[in-house]
């Protein structure tokens, strides 16, 4: 009995808790869009003092150069939700054609198509960047995004692949095909309704990951090259400076935290949606 | 290194005398008291613990082994016939005396007589003879086999005595023997190994950790003040601070950021100490190319950027604003920072002279390690402000080399020069800035030509305010030579001249 008590209590947190999460997300689709129309300070304008504690005048302190940190943190948020979105809208595309393919493919193809899921997401994200970077000729947003994208697209094709397996499997599939559906058809009917709501979620965890990944890329020189406010690079240009004015690595940092965490708390609300049975299950 | 001509192998510093003036003024300034420096009891077995950012690649430097090992090797594992002292003088070193002959070409050095190299060989006129063809040969990546071109003939009539023929005449040639080390002619395997005349021998090396050096107690002058040292080998810098903080080192080579010293500055255990540098932060334009084939666009840009400010951003209170290729140091330094000085307006009037009235877009090659990223966002908005567009590339120190350096592939570039005397690059139309002006080149090869220091002085000087006049480049700021130490630590290189750090006078206070 205690058990089916408990339940009503867990279910309200965890809403509450997807509430939270929608917030902050919220909160930084809000801030990114806000950049496109207006911005505190014009980001390239010198005009503050060098490292400049927070103040009312520049609420997250200035750069070596007296550029104000709060603006280049509003526009930090823009290009983490651009790199998110695009990285996952590129997995997403490239992930599920091939995990569909996968699925109706012959045996030795699908076998081939796993192993290469396999291999790709074994390959460590930071050296495909660099390849991309390589084959590109410099490093701008668009590698990393696409680095990412390459990167997402294994994990959402190998999800794919099972989940749509699993539905083929089913005897109304079968039913189907013997009735004359077309493969398109019943992918476009039968598959992708039933495997969405899981992908759904998938989407969202890797949107997560993409936000860190395209902050660690950027730290490393291999994102958004300057004067682009990426969190990232704001980070590795606070570096130096860490112990004379640690503010200015806290401020991004804390920025990133604050979406991956509301990213995260959606995608778990977003799953308990999308999958009653796992309920309250963690 | 790759690109060894800059953060590389080569020369860190050149100084007039006037330096020894400057630099015990800034010593005074930043609190060191002369009864510190000339602190009596010290520990004559003292181990000075040393660290350094610059680990050498390998142990020979006309290998490619990288500005770590001049720090480490040159004047205490290796000697020249000259040394290039820290205060910028070039004195005599293995070299007891020379004579010049009437003309100018041929040199005639008498050799210290009783050197003994480490493995027990007496120093002769043979060595000194192979060690410069060492430098000279075609394998060697020495970057200043250049500068020794003019030898044509290395003659040894005895022991004691080396002869010099050169085709033209060099006046700098004592003053580039001092990179040439004089190494054991039998010697092998260089690169792992060594065989100098130094005051220290090579203990150990331990590759990617430290380097040890011990006091030669067969030495030929004067003894080392310490038992040895070891250069202990950093990647971080901030580790490398912290290593000073907690003891684990004596003394830092150099400290790349402002911001790292005030946990020093104000700290009775430890000395900062601001010498000076020759590292010139520049903006390169290609000059061949348009639009930065046009003077009056060169000298626009340079009166767009607020040096001033771009050099408070990155270095607060140290530094310097120079106006040419020259620092203060070199000998035909003069103050040319009112050419093309910060004026937007008129940077703004000359554009619409050069005929880019509604500004232009060039690409910015910018190096991808600090400071260069930052000063490239300074000059972005700066000539924002004047219509001209900056588009920032990032590349690494290998692609500069391979796409600006050698394959000419570029619009503008940020570079640090580290020579000293650099200054004969820009008579040179084929380095890759580009820069071509026939007066200029003519005044260069005069200037090595010259029959006294004054007249090369006096020829060098002139060239300097036409190639400031040209805008050739835009020369940013210099940086300062900033070395931290435990306050028990006295007696070494402030300037660092050449990437050179002699450890023989160092002392630590028992």
């Amino acid at each position: 009995m205690s058990a089916v008590a408990a339940l009503p209590t867990r279910k309200s947190r965890r809403s509450w808790l997807f509430a939270l999460g929608l917030t902050l997300v919220g909160i930084n689709v809000a801030v990114a869009l806000l950049t496109l129309v207006w911005l505190p300070y014009d980001p390239s304008s010198t005009a503050g003092g060098r490292l400049e504690t927070p103040s009312l005048l520049h609420w997250a302190g200035t750069d070596r150069l007296g550029r104000d940190l709060f603006t280049q943190i509003m526009i930090g948020s823009r290009i983490a939700l651009m790199v998110g979105a695009g990285a996952v809208a590129i997995g997403a595309a490239i992930g599920v054609t091939l995990g569909v393919l996968s699925a109706f493919a012959t045996r030795l193809l699908d076998d081939t198509f796993a192993a290469a899921f396999d291999i790709l997401i074994a390959f460590p994200t930071l050296l495909l960047a660099m390849l991309v970077v390589a084959a590109s000729d410099t490093a701008s947003l668009w590698t990393a995004i696409l680095a990412l994208g390459i990167a997402i697209s294994a994990i959402v094709a190998r999800l794919t692949r099972i989940l749509a397996k699993r539905v083929i499997g089913m005897d109304y599939i079968t039913a189907a095909r013997t009735s004359g559906t077309s493969w398109p058809q019943i992918v476009v009917k039968h598959v992708l309704p039933n495997i969405w709501p899981t992908l759904l979620v998938n989407f969202a965890l890797q949107f997560g990951i993409a936000v860190t990944a395209e902050a660690s890329l950027s730290y490393l020189g291999l994102g958004a090259p300057p004067p682009n406010a990426s969190w990232g690079r704001l980070l590795q240009e606070a570096q130096g400076t860490v112990y004379t004015a640690p503010f200015g690595a806290i401020a991004p940092g804390l920025a990133l935290l604050i979406l991956v965490i509301g990213i995260n708390l959606s995608a778990d609300g977003l799953r308990d949606i999308g999958d009653p049975t796992r309920r309250g299950s963690r | 290194m790759s690109n060894s001509i800059f953060r590389g192998s080569v020369t860190r510093r050149q100084f007039g005398a006037r330096a020894i003036a400057a630099t015990a003024a800034m010593v005074a300034l930043l609190g060191v008291s002369p009864a510190v420096l000339a602190q009596a009891a010290f520990d004559k077995d003292a181990v000075i613990e040393i660290g350094s950012l610059y680990e050498p690649q390998n142990l020979d430097n006309t290998a490619g082994a990288g500005q770590g090992v001049n720090e480490a090797f040159n004047g205490n594992v290796y000697e020249a016939l000259f040394a290039l002292t820290d205060a910028g003088t070039v004195e005599n070193s293995l070299a007891k005396d020379y004579t010049v002959s009437e003309d100018g070409l041929t040199y005639t050095f008498t050799l210290q007589s009783g050197v003994t190299f480490h493995s027990g060989d007496p120093l002769t006129s043979a060595d000194v003879k192979a060690s410069i063809e060492r430098v000279t040969a075609e394998a060697s990546k020495s970057s200043r086999k250049k500068s020794l071109a003019t030898i044509a003939k290395i003659e040894t009539p005895d022991d004691a005595t080396v002869v010099i023929t050169l085709s033209e005449k060099s006046i700098s040639l004592p003053y580039n023997l001092s990179y040439v080390w004089i190494v054991n002619d039998t010697a092998t395997s260089l690169t792992d190994k060594e065989d100098g005349t130094g005051p220290y021998t090579l203990a150990d090396w331990r590759r990617g950790s430290t380097l040890s050096l011990d006091r030669n107690d067969k030495y030929w002058g004067t003894a080392p003040t310490n038992a040895g040292v070891t250069f202990n080998y950093f990647t971080d810098a901030t580790a490398l601070n912290n290593a000073l903080l907690t003891g684990a080192v004596d003394i830092i080579t150099s400290v790349q950021s402002p911001d790292a010293l005030a946990q020093f500055k104000d700290n009775a255990d430890f000395t900062v100490t601001n010498g000076q540098s020759t590292t010139k932060e520049i903006l390169a334009f290609n000059d061949r190319v348009a639009p930065f084939d046009n003077v009056k666009v060169r000298k626009a840009i340079a009166r767009a950027i607020d040096d001033k400010k771009l050099l408070e951003s990155i270095w607060g209170e140290y530094g310097t604003l120079i106006g040419s290729f020259v620092p203060p140091t070199d000998p035909w330094y003069t103050d040319l920072t009112a050419v093309d000085a910060y004026d937007p307006e008129s940077a703004k009037a000359l554009l619409t002279e050069a005929g880019y009235p509604d500004g232009f877009t060039f690409k910015l090659d910018t190096p991808d390690y600090d400071p260069h990223p930052i000063v490239a966002e300074f000059i972005k908005s700066e000539l924002a402000k004047v219509g001209v567009t900056v588009e920032i590339n990032i590349i690494t120190a290998n692609e500069w080399y391979t796409k600006v350096y050698q394959s000419l592939d570029f619009a503008a570039t940020l570079q640090e020069h580290v020579n000293h005397r650099d200054i004969v690059f820009y008579g040179n139309p084929d380095f890759y800035w580009g820069y071509n002006n026939p007066k200029v080149i003519e005044l260069i090869k005069q200037s090595e030509a010259s029959a006294t220091v004054d007249e090369q002085t006096a020829k060098l000087l002139e060239a300097n305010k036409l190639i400031a006049e040209d805008a050739a480049s835009d020369w940013l700021y210099l940086y300062p030579q900033i070395v931290v130490s435990a306050a028990s630590v006295t007696g070494y290189p402030v300037n660092g001249l050449n990437s050179q750090f002699f450890a023989y006078d160092i002392q630590k206070a028992e």
